[in-house]
């Protein structure tokens, strides 16, 4: 049998651990998305954050989150602003980071939202150092 | 005594400004480090790849070990880099360096940066800045102290904080990122600010389309330490987002005519949305 470890598997446990951790925590106020600046932003905003936090919930359990998780999950960009707002000091920025990667499939669950591709990611980096660096840096830097 | 041997971990998507990566490097051989720079795909931590964190854990295990054996003092300029090594990487790998954020060790360093500019940078400045990042590195408050050391600069208190915690993450938010430019303007304009100035070079990307729109001028704190020293680095990555193209024809060759048209012109001839 192959004692290679398997690639990834350390954060994947790391990451349920947190999974784990949150779900025991939350108390579903819905003082996070309260004060989040981006909530303005989603496709389907709610008035009262105990509607939206369960759903976030339910992604991380790997169940289908409400329009309302979903379209917040959409637009976190990591504000964190939730985190000094949480009582239960469960660090919803995390939460919210979990949530993105389910929603789109990180975690190898059903895709819940739509990934932006940039195809061209990488390569584009990689094209901006050659336009940027000389030869010898790109060999010894990058 | 010899010089502190580190890690300048540079990051990813900073390899569109190489000035910025040369400034970084002279700054810490002024300072008495001999620094190491190490960056780019091969050395990505991984937080691009949400999608799939089979390839995030590996490549976040991958650039760990690779810095592990350079045994030395990792010293970040990628905020992106330095909060997914805090979040998770460390938290899933054996972590065998010191880690540091660049504006960390240049404000513990302060003392002695402050010999380095000598050259009068006559500007009034509103410091472009985010939530998130912040409470992890206390940039807010110590890019504004370190720009203080620079002689003429005077950092204004715009009271605008965007939110995120910087501007490359708003691709998927295109609405939002259309506010932040709309109010770092405006925030610039009613505090009297000749320039926009950001810590990140993610929001530099962004808000250099600001500049060449012609809305506001928009540098990188790196980049107006640079004028205070006299380096002669030359902003390539404004100058092609002003002319909306690269215009060297040998420049375009090295990445191939076809790569440039699809994935690097769009880039440069996209502008704010400013209403």
């Amino acid at each position: 049998m192959s004692t290679r470890p398997v690639i990834g598997q350390r954060l994947k446990e790391f990451q349920q651990r947190e999974i784990d951790r949150i779900l025991g925590a939350c108390t579903q106020c819905g003082k996070c998305y309260e004060v989040c600046p981006m909530a303005q932003y989603s496709k389907a905003p709610a008035k009262d954050g105990k509607a939206v936090v369960p759903g976030v919930l339910a992604v991380l359990r790997g169940e289908q989150g409400s329009p309302e998780a979903l379209g917040w999950i959409a637009v976190c960009t990591r504000s964190g602003v939730c985190v000094p707002a949480c009582p239960e000091n469960v660090d919803p920025k995390m939460m919210m980071r979990l949530a993105r990667m389910t929603a789109l499939g990180g975690r190898g669950l059903p895709k819940q939202i739509e990934p932006k591709e940039d195809r061209d990611y990488f390569d584009r980096i990689r094209a901006f150092a050659k336009l940027q660096l000389t030869d010898d840096e790109l060999k010894d830097w990058t | 005594m010899s010089a502190e041997r580190i890690t300048f971990w540079y990051g990813c998507n900073v390899l569109r400004h190489g000035d910025i990566i040369h400034t970084c490097l002279d700054i810490l051989r002024a300072l008495g480090y001999d620094p190491a720079p190490v960056g780019g795909p091969d050395y990505c931590c991984g937080t691009v790849k949400d999608v799939n964190q089979t390839t995030a854990g590996g490549m976040a295990t991958r650039t760990v070990g690779r810095l592990n054996e350079r045994g030395a003092r990792v010293v970040a300029w990628c905020p992106s880099c330095h909060s997914h090594m805090h979040d998770f990487m460390e938290r899933a790998n054996d972590r065998h360096f010191d880690m540091t954020y660049l504006v960390e060790l240049l404000h513990a360093r302060r003392a002695e940066l402050a010999h380095l500019l000598r050259q009068p940078v006559p500007m009034r400045v509103m410091l472009h800045q985010h939530v998130g990042f912040n409470e992890l590195v206390p940039v807010n408050r110590m890019v504004p102290e370190l720009l203080a050391l620079i002689p003429g600069v005077e950092v204004l208190e715009a009271g605008y904080t965007a939110p995120g915690y910087m501007c490359a993450s708003f691709t998927a938010v295109p609405k939002a990122l259309d506010d932040i430019h709309a109010n770092t303007v405006r925030a610039a304009k009613a505090a009297g600010a000749d320039a926009v100035v950001t810590v990140f070079h993610q929001c530099y990307r962004e808000l250099v389309g600001l500049d060449a729109a012609g809305a506001v001028p928009v540098h990188n704190y790196i980049q107006v330490f640079a004028r205070s020293m006299g380096l002669p680095y030359e902003d390539d990555y404004k100058k092609w987002k002003r002319a909306g193209e690269i215009t060297d024809p040998e420049r375009i060759a090295k990445v191939g005519i076809e790569f440039y048209e699809r994935a690097v012109l769009p880039e440069l001839k996209k502008r704010p949305n400013l209403r």
